[in-house]
């Protein structure tokens, strides 16, 4: 049984007068519990967006059809959503200084979820407080400290022990990395897979940056231009990816182990105000056919929890 | 912090000094202009001069401005013969309740007005609020104290800051009289300060709202009400009270226009009177007390700000 | 805070017409502009002709009644237009000479010459505008032209540094780089690259300028600083309280000379925001809000890619 599963996810902006941007085009994927899910792709290709619609977080300029079920209830609705936000589902954003309130001390912005979901004692909230921040990996005290006070990888860690102090069952970390140097990165993989396996945390690991997907995560999500290129368990896509766009993100990574040359991908991603006829990437694909740019290609399941979209899904890529 | 201070001491000593020279550079010979003899005989006119000095080189004059300076002279005031000294101090006294009255009204209605129109951004109740703010931003000051003045022709005193005539020498009578009279006056001070304020923080509320830490707090489940008041309005007072705070020192020019509509006895009317009758003392006088209030109300705001901010350290 | 601008009138034009609050400020600005501009054509009595008695109330003749001389206030009120928009724009445009040039200076050349401009720019916004302008006017004596400079000196300061802190970042600009390295003086630079940058900010600034400069007027006037020959809305306002409008009740020798001035800071106030929100697109995100985002019903909404074949 899915812990959460998401079902044709369309979501619009409205531009100002009268245009509108379809940032997120029939997205369906599910997470199970404990699994360990990346949602990968370019900027810009509606990530962000569809983690912001699975706990109702989108702005006014928003619309959105479609289904997020967590156990069995839609949380595309403001007041379903916040019951089980944190409570259910965290949130990790990238540690950059303004994810937290720069003028209140850590330490009160991680008790604060506790003491608003689980009417705890303040005191018992602040003891809680200082077991996260070691669980990561910092010194209590420093939740004595305001924001500005903690290097950007502390920053991180603090982060992750806020969103872990309603025991969630789901961990969404949106891009909890891109900002850091490549060792502290490392290190927070590291604490983020720990802390999913001792926990038996959900995971949703949004990011652009493939080789960390492929370090912690079971399974990936590939989008492009707002909808699902390829879906699948990570060795799968890497050794035999179904979509030219799997294949060439992958080519486009820079790997140290590897000495072929890296590749980047010609041209760029489409606009998202106008409909898009056919496949998506066909301006862009290597391999494209005459189908590709006059009908969309449909989903193929290419084994049991595996599709992609691609009309040459299945065989030759 | 002392760095700031010592800017604010400079600045005075700048101002004092403008203070002087810019009744004694300015065109037309400052005595003839402004004393309050403008016929006056040569000899009286040698006599003035040398009575303030003004024979002497104007090296001279400044040190001897500046020695009576410190003693707290201020010269005597042409139209009373009393020290400048007490009638401006007088008139701070007075002017400072109801001034304040106003401003804390004015805050308290404006900070409001803006936290609302922020919240309805985009509808009808946002945009009734935004646009009374402004209405009475605009208007002319004297002009709102000319209209309140006629609406309440009447039932409340049009002038003065108290009764002549009060029978009841009691403190009690007293105060409520003082208070009567002071309704109106205050009144316009509020209506005409709150609109800034409003704007400001409305602005202030919007900028705060749309920052990565609403997110957070949202996705932590918490409720809008709790969201704006702990993380969005603690946020927004911070450039909203310096901002406030900065204004005061320029709320002297309302207090000018509302004081000479309501004869409130105030420094403001000191000043215009000075200027209507050339009593050049006076009016140096006033000047210099109201350009020492607004650099007080800058350091004022700097530090309250460097106070409120965790990000600046000292 | 800059965005890279088209910059120049057209896109200005585009940007009016295109919001709301822009619209109806310039719409509203003109209408004034137009009165004042015409207003001895178009006003239905003389200044100097005694229609009637001392503040006779509105009738359908004079819809805005008489003052105390028997005149006819609509057409008073026309002449005040006329004389406090013209002191009004010339005042902006003084200051924004002034400030915009303390601001380019400053900017540009940077080093001791932003130093020297800055503190005395600070010096400036310390002193206490009012109080300022009335021991100058007070000195200086009244006419048009003195007024019109005292008012310029209250405003100049905060375009300077508004122009300083644009011209800073404009400097630093490939393009501006590029200019110098190809020989370029800096007054060709400063004319053909910053300006236009700057100019739509400037531009908004100074239609913001206008209206403190008319409010400004307003207040001098009223405290007998003004032209005693020029009759400005603020000098109507002087009058009625001086001839004790007041308590006659006559509240039409008041309320309409103020309304102008409202009417004409408000839009000019609509057109100095809809520029400054062109040039800085704040979020149009508020992440609070009663309203949340809309959910579409499936049955109205087929989405744009074609469902193919699963």
């Amino acid at each position: 049984m899915s812990l959460l599963q998401v079902r044709d996810l369309n979501v619009w902006y409205s531009l100002g007068e009268g245009g509108e941007n379809h940032a997120v085009r029939d997205l369906s994927f599910s997470l199970d519990p404990g699994q360990r899910l990346g949602l990968v792709g370019e900027s810009g290709c509606g990530k962000t967006t569809a983690l912001l619609a699975l706990m109702a977080l989108l702005p006014p300029t928003a619309s959105v059809s479609g289904e997020v079920l967590f156990e069995g209830e839609n949380l595309l609705n403001e007041d379903i959503a916040r019951g089980h936000r944190w409570r259910d589902i965290a949130l990790v954003f990238q540690g950059a200084m303004n994810a937290f309130n720069p003028v209140r001390r850590i330490e009160d912005q991680l008790i604060e979820p506790m003491l608003v979901h689980k009417s705890v004692a303040a005191d018992a909230a602040r003891n809680r407080a200082r077991e996260l921040l070691e669980m990561v990996g910092i010194t209590a005290s420093a939740g004595r400290r305001y924001p500005h006070e903690l290097s950007g990888g502390m920053r991180q860690r603090a982060m992750l022990a806020m969103a872990l102090a309603c025991d969630p069952k789901i961990l969404i970390a949106d891009e909890p990395t891109t900002a850091l140097d490549s060792m502290v990165q490392a290190q927070i993989l590291q604490l983020v897979s720990k802390l999913s396996d001792e926990l038996g945390l959900a995971l949703l690991l949004v990011t652009h940056d493939l080789p960390v997907v492929s370090q912690v995560c079971s399974q990936a999500v590939v989008m492009y231009a707002g909808a699902l290129a390829e879906s699948g368990p990570v060795a799968d896509l890497y050794h035999r990816p179904q979509h030219p766009y799997t294949r060439l993100l992958y080519a486009a990574t820079p790997d140290l182990h590897d000495d072929r040359s890296v590749v980047s991908i010609p041209g760029v991603p489409p606009r998202l105000d106008h409909p898009i006829t056919g496949c998506a990437f066909a301006p862009r694909c290597d391999v494209a056919l005459a189908e590709c740019t006059t009908s969309s290609p449909p989903t193929v399941q290419v084994e049991p929890g595996w599709t992609s979209a691609c009309w040459r899904a299945g065989g030759a890529q | 912090m002392l760095k700031r201070l010592v800017f604010a001491v400079a600045t005075v000593f700048v101002a004092t000094t403008l203070n002087f020279f810019l009744f004694r550079v300015l065109p037309g010979d400052a005595i003839r202009n402004l004393a309050r003899v403008p016929h006056a005989s040569p000899q009286l006119q040698a006599e003035l001069r040398k009575q303030f000095g003004l024979d002497k080189s104007p090296w001279e004059q400044y040190l001897l401005y500046l020695r009576q300076l410190l003693h707290g002279n201020l010269g005597i005031s042409f139209a009373d013969q009393k020290p400048v000294i007490d009638n401006v101090m007088q008139a701070l006294v007075n002017t400072l309740p109801m001034v304040l009255v106003g401003t804390v009204l004015a805050i308290v209605i404006g900070i409001a007005t803006g936290v609302i129109a922020a919240w309805w951004r985009g509808s009808w109740k946002g945009s009734v609020g935004t646009s009374t703010a402004i209405f009475f931003y605009a208007v002319p000051t004297q002009w709102l104290a000319l209209v309140l003045l006629i609406a309440f022709a009447g039932v409340l005193p049009s002038h003065g800051m108290s009764d002549p005539y009060l029978l009841d020498d009691s403190w009690t009578a007293h105060t409520l009289d003082v208070g009567r009279h002071m309704l109106l006056p205050s009144l316009t001070l509020a209506l005409t300060l709150y609109g800034e304020y409003a704007l400001i923080t409305r602005s202030a509320m919007l900028e705060t709202l749309g920052e990565d830490y609403v997110l957070t707090a949202r996705a932590k489940g918490l409720r809008p009400r709790v969201i704006v008041r702990r993380h969005a309005l603690r946020n927004a007072m911070l450039p909203v009270t310096t901002l406030i705070a900065l204004s005061l020192g320029y709320l002297v020019a309302g207090a000018i226009l509302i004081e000479t509509v309501f004869s409130w006895p105030g420094i403001g009317f000191a000043a215009y009177q000075a200027v209507i009758q050339r009593d050049y003392p006076m009016l140096q006088g006033t000047f210099l007390v109201l350009t020492v209030s607004v650099i007080f109300f800058n350091l004022l705001a700097d530090l309250l700000y460097a106070w409120l901010d965790p990000r600046i350290s000292e | 805070m800059s965005t890279p601008t088209s910059g120049g009138a057209s896109w200005l034009a585009r940007v009016l017409w295109r919001s709301t609050s822009g619209r109806m400020g310039v719409i509203l600005l003109g209408i004034f502009v137009v009165l004042a501009v015409f207003s001895p054509i178009l006003r239905p009595y003389g200044l100097d002709e005694r229609v009637g008695g001392v503040y006779d109330p509105p009738s359908l003749a004079h819809p805005l009644g008489l003052d105390d001389g028997g005149i006819d206030m609509l057409s008073l009120l026309m002449e005040g237009g006329r004389m406090s928009l013209t002191v009004g724009f010339a005042a902006a445009l003084v200051a924004m000479v002034i400030g915009g040039g303390i601001g380019i200076a400053a900017g540009y050349f940077g080093g001791w010459v932003d130093t020297v401009l800055m503190r005395i720019t600070d010096y400036f916004l310390v002193i206490p505008s009012l109080p300022l302008a009335i021991v100058i006017a007070a000195v200086w004596g009244p006419s048009l032209s003195h007024l019109i400079v005292v008012i310029a000196l209250l405003l100049w300061t905060s375009t300077a540094r508004l122009i300083r802190a644009e011209v800073r970042s404009v400097r630093e600009r490939v393009y501006v780089a590029r200019a110098r390295a190809l020989g370029a003086g800096h007054g060709r630079i400063i004319l053909r690259h910053v300006l236009p940058q700057i100019g739509p900010l400037l531009v908004a600034n100074t239609v913001l300028s206008v209206a403190s400069a008319i409010f400004d007027e307003s207040a001098l006037a009223f405290l007998g600083l003004g032209d005693p020959t020029a009759i400005t809305w603020g000098k109507i306002i002087e009058l009625a309280f001086l001839r004790t409008a007041v308590t006659a009740g006559a509240w039409w020798a008041v309320v309409p000379a103020g309304l102008c001035v409202a009417m004409v800071i408000v839009a000019c106030f609509w057109i100095g925001q809809a520029v400054e929100d062109a040039l800085n697109p704040r979020l149009a995100v508020a992440h609070l809000s009663p309203r949340t985002f809309a959910v579409r019903t499936i049955t109205g909404r087929v989405s744009p890619s074609d469902k193919g074949a699963s």
